[in-house]
């Protein structure tokens, strides 16, 4: 579904991606891992073609994303680490606009719309401004934007940021029913979050990919002797702690 | 071309969402109903001719405030990433805007149609006078619109966006005022590129084809300007 090949990003003399390459297969849930500055936010917003790579090449479904920017816009839903909600709209108007500004057909919308509110838990809502909506709401509000015009790739950034647990489990529960309709890619900073849902880990550190793994083989292989068992965290927390070593040493 | 009507629907809903449509349309009709009236009283003649020239000098003042917030607010509160993230050309987004905002003008413009019926009521104004007049003050109100839309695209901050629009009106507005410190080509230039001497024909009853030109180009190349600046993300 997406393959990205030694893509860089530089803001000025700042490299934010540093030759960043790996593919995702279609139907996968992959949770992407890093710290705050380590580029998942813009990896993922060259992936959406919000911002163009400064090298590099990215295919997803088969285009080229320099290429074919506006078909691949088509195909993508995104939702960013600040759901993009219009706040004096109500829920159904907004998301009638987001299926005209994403060209659902005339015809398609209604079913679109009944199918998303159902799916996202806001038919209660639908009649209320956006505003006056609770922060739950809101995040599953702007998936279902990222969701209506039923793309193949869903791209969440920080979907769970803010919310209490309650919201959270409600969130989670929606992005692992994706799964049966399309490819999703996953940032979050909770890494029990990440396990719960995902069936792959891509881990960035200062712009480059330093692990992509299964998740069942990642657990299954560290816990061949582990006392305790390791968790994600732990693995996470492992990964950082050598590779800052192993620069150190190196310097 | 659905997608440039729904954002230009969106754009329009979002005047009449907030007070701040209905106040700006309360006192600027309350402010063109004085001056209608202190002008009628004080000139005697049937024409609109005077109205129109003042009607330009406020809209210098008020369409900043309208297009302050077109592309500023979208980016400082993050939905222009939705927008550029959805399955839309710059074109499309630059248009959709416009179009949303032409169309709040053009009910302002629309609401002092009543003078017309007054002046009439009184005599017998020349109508085509009167309907060039509005054709000018429309052209003059899109393009005034088209630089507001340009300078919302450079800055997340409305201010600084009303702010350069000023800039650029005030100096299109006056450049006709400096014509006596120079001579020659320059003079020329700054007297043509006033939208006082173009909107002075309209006011009359002519309509030339270089004032039409000089509003459309203005237009295109603003409306071009605002595409490339999106499209650039030259705000970031």
């Amino acid at each position: 579904m997406i393959i990205a090949n030694n893509v860089s990003k530089n803001f000025g003399s700042l490299q934010v991606l540093d030759n960043v390459s790996f593919e995702i297969n279609k139907g996968d849930i992959v949770g992407f891992l890093g710290k705050n500055g380590a580029g998942k936010t813009t990896l993922m917003r060259i992936l959406t073609s919000f911002l163009a790579a400064s090298s590099g090449k990215v295919m997803i479904d088969g285009d080229d994303i320099a290429e074919h920017s506006l078909t691949i816009r088509q195909k993508i839903g995104y939702l960013p680490e600040t759901p993009p909600l219009y706040t004096y709209m109500t829920v159904q108007n907004y998301l009638k606009f987001a299926a005209e500004i994403k060209g659902v057909a005339v015809n398609r919308r209604r079913i679109q719309l009944a199918k998303v509110l159902e799916e996202c838990q806001l038919e209660q809502v639908k009649r209320k401004t956006i505003a006056t909506l609770s922060k739950g709401y809101k995040q599953r509000l702007g998936i279902a934007q990222a969701i209506i015009h039923e793309p193949k790739l869903l791209i969440l950034d920080e979907p769970t940021s803010g919310l209490d647990p309650m919201q959270i489990q409600q969130v989670l529960a929606l992005i692992k029913n994706q799964q049966e309709q399309r490819t999703v890619l996953v940032s979050s900073h909770t890494l029990a979050e990440i396990e719960q849902i995902a069936q792959r880990v891509l881990m960035i550190k200062s712009g480059q990919i330093i692990l992509d793994e299964s998740l069942e083989l990642l657990l299954k292989g560290k816990n061949d002797n582990p006392s305790p068992p390791l968790t994600l965290e732990k693995i996470f927390i492992n990964h950082h702690q050598e590779l800052t070593q192993a620069t150190a040493g190196g310097i | 071309m659905s997608k440039v009507i729904a954002l230009a629907k969106k754009e329009l809903n979002e005047y009449f969402s907030s007070p701040i449509a209905y106040i700006i349309l309360i006192a600027t009709l309350s402010l063109f109903n004085i001056f209608f009236f202190m002008i009628i009283d004080q000139n005697r003649e049937v024409s609109l001719r005077d109205v129109f020239q003042v009607m330009e000098f406020m809209f210098v003042f008020l369409v900043p405030l309208l297009t302050m917030k077109l592309f500023s607010e979208e980016k400082s509160t993050g939905t222009m990433e939705f927008l550029l993230t959805a399955p839309l050309t710059p074109s499309m987004l630059v248009l959709g805007k416009y179009l949303g905002i032409l169309g709040f003008f053009t009910i302002l413009i629309g609401m002092t149609v009543i003078y017309y019926l007054i002046v009439e009521y009184f005599g017998s104004p020349d109508p085509m006078s009167i309907l060039s007049g509005y054709l000018g003050i429309w052209l003059e109100g899109a393009f005034f619109i088209a630089i507001g839309l340009l300078t919302s695209s450079w800055t997340r901050n409305q201010i600084i966006a009303a702010m350069m629009s000023y800039l650029i009106l005030f100096l299109l507005y006056f450049s006709s005022s400096f014509t006596q410190y120079f001579t020659g080509p320059m003079e020329n230039f700054l007297f043509q590129l006033s939208t006082r001497t173009h909107l002075e024909n309209f006011a009359i009853g002519i309509i030339t084809p270089s004032d039409i030109i000089y509003y459309l180009s203005g237009i295109l190349l603003c409306l071009a300007l605002t595409r490339i600046s999106i499209d650039n993300r030259l705000w970031q």
